[in-house]
């Protein structure tokens, strides 16, 4: 990969202390950059920084690079860097940290479509129906109808029913889901969003962010 | 021996067959799983907000009412492990006891089913119920979530109590150097060329060791390794031919249980000559 030389005005010190103030990022001020967490990385390979650079790149404040990598979305979650970090930093957590954050920049992806729609879904009926969640996928990424076939074989196993499983009472939900409008994550939104419109940040066209995953 | 159980959305649909297996084996072993009313999903790894995911597993440990919470998933399991830890914050707790009906008190423990064998019933109590020595041998597949990032029951590293659930059934637990490697499950609708390369891997190694199956512990993992492994076999245009079997569906057939009763006929992969190996 290119590198590029880090210029003082592309470091952004209130991303950093933000992002260090997070559960999942409080240690990252102690990272000695051993890499243990690259070298754990199931998928490091398709990544276009490994966690190793992430989190280095968290303590230089690069904030644009940060949140328009693939690597937060990339990950599969499975926490096998986190176990190993001698650091005691869960880049697992870190990743979790960025994807709302990222979201609320206008980053547009696959995956943050999915988790918007899964969201929705629980929100609405407390449960996730598979069929439920892919149809309404589906509505935005037309490339699933590819997957009728698969869903088909498991429909007749009696794997994929077709009727809404949902919780007999779903009241409590909205006031669960009221939780992340106050959470730091949203704190991060209007921090970010302030400070980006100030700046005038150059706009991320949704296509940028979508190349990371291989055609099917 | 009771627990409040938390089944999972995965048992109402992908996972029917583990769910058969759940209650065909748990029923005989006089181990009850009282469902928990009204249960939510734990937000698996998609919402992504934080505070609503703890949230959503707080209000679980809070159904428990006063008895350990027992779950089959180990996406729902380290949700609930997760929230354990991160609700010791007292800040955090009160402001998600604020939007729950019953409170969170941290006195539920989560459990996974495996550990519920393994560690709370013994395994020398479960071979009173072996009736077939299993003579197969089996890879012992955990995947990341059982034992990440909480590693309370078992090793994040070289986890062994389902190779010793294994042994206990008369079959052999074949040496498995991807057992806590990830299935590629999480990412299987978003970037699916990923998410099959990732299980190639997983069943590539698991065919070298020559072993009849694969054990796993949780639905993400089979959906991934047996539902979509005849994509992988076109993919990388590879045959594998390996079947994925829940713990709880090794443990029935040692228990002489009827492979039907246990979903065995749910498959994608055929399990037929596997379940004849076995002995059935």
């Amino acid at each position: 990969m290119q590198k590029e030389n880090i210029v003082p005005e592309s470091r952004d010190n209130a991303f950093r202390d933000l992002i260090i103030k997070t559960p999942g990022g409080r240690n990252i001020p102690t990272c000695m950059q051993c890499g243990i967490c690259a070298g754990s990385c199931p998928v490091n390979h398709e990544m276009d920084y490994t966690p190793r650079e992430l989190v280095r790149m968290i303590q230089l404040g690069l904030k644009k690079e940060v949140l328009s990598s693939n690597t937060i979305w990339i990950c599969t979650t499975c926490f096998s860097c986190s176990v190993r970090c001698p650091r005691g930093i869960y880049p697992t957590e870190l990743m979790e940290t960025l994807k709302p954050i990222a979201m609320s920049e206008g980053i547009r992806n696959r995956n943050a479509k999915f988790d918007n729609v899964f969201a929705d879904v629980i929100k609405k009926n407390g449960r996730a129906s598979e069929f439920l969640l892919i149809s309404k996928y589906s509505i935005s990424e037309p490339g699933m109808i590819k997957q009728a076939p698969f869903g088909l074989a498991l429909f007749s196993k009696g794997k994929l029913p077709l009727s809404i499983d949902k919780m007999e009472d779903v009241r409590e939900l909205d006031a669960i889901f009221k939780l992340g409008e106050k959470s730091v994550d949203k704190e991060a939104k209007e921090s970010t969003v302030a400070k980006e419109s100030k700046e005038t940040a150059p706009e991320r066209s949704p296509k940028e962010n979508e190349g990371q995953e291989a055609e099917k | 021996m009771k627990y409040s159980y938390y089944p999972g959305c995965a048992q109402h649909g992908t996972a029917v067959d583990y769910r058969m297996s759940v209650e065909a084996v748990f029923r005989r072993l006089g181990i009850e799983l009282e469902e928990i009313k009204n249960w939510n999903c734990c937000g698996a790894l998609h919402v992504d907000d934080m505070t609503t995911r703890v949230a959503l597993s707080a209000r679980t440990l809070a159904a428990g009412k006063g008895l350990d919470v027992a779950t089959p998933c180990n996406l729902c399991y380290s949700n609930l492990m997760r929230a354990n830890t991160a609700l010791e914050d007292t800040s955090l707790k009160n402001r998600v006891n604020g939007a729950l009906a019953s409170k969170y008190d941290g006195d539920a423990k989560p459990k996974h089913l495996l550990e519920v064998i393994v560690k709370d019933m013994g395994l020398p109590k479960l071979s009173e119920h072996v009736k077939h020595q299993l003579k197969i041998k089996a890879v012992p597949y955990y995947g990341c979530l059982l034992t990440r990032p909480e590693n309370k029951f078992d090793s994040p590293e070289n986890p062994k109590s389902l190779d010793n659930l294994i042994l206990a059934l008369g079959a052999e637990p074949v040496k498995y150097y991807y057992k806590t490697k990830c299935c590629g499950g999480p990412i299987l609708i978003t970037n699916e060329g990923l998410a099959l390369e990732l299980a190639k891997d997983l069943l590539v190694m698991a065919k070298e060791t020559g072993a009849d199956c694969m054990v796993v512990t949780c639905p993400m993992c089979h959906l991934q390794l047996d539902a979509k492994q005849k994509a992988v076999e076109a993919k990388f245009n590879i045959k594998i031919d390996m079947p994925i079997i829940y713990f709880t569906q090794l443990m029935g057939l040692a228990m002489g249980i009827a492979p039907k009763e246990l979903g065995l006929d749910k498959h994608l992969v055929p399990t037929d000559k596997f379940i004849a190996k076995a002995g059935r």
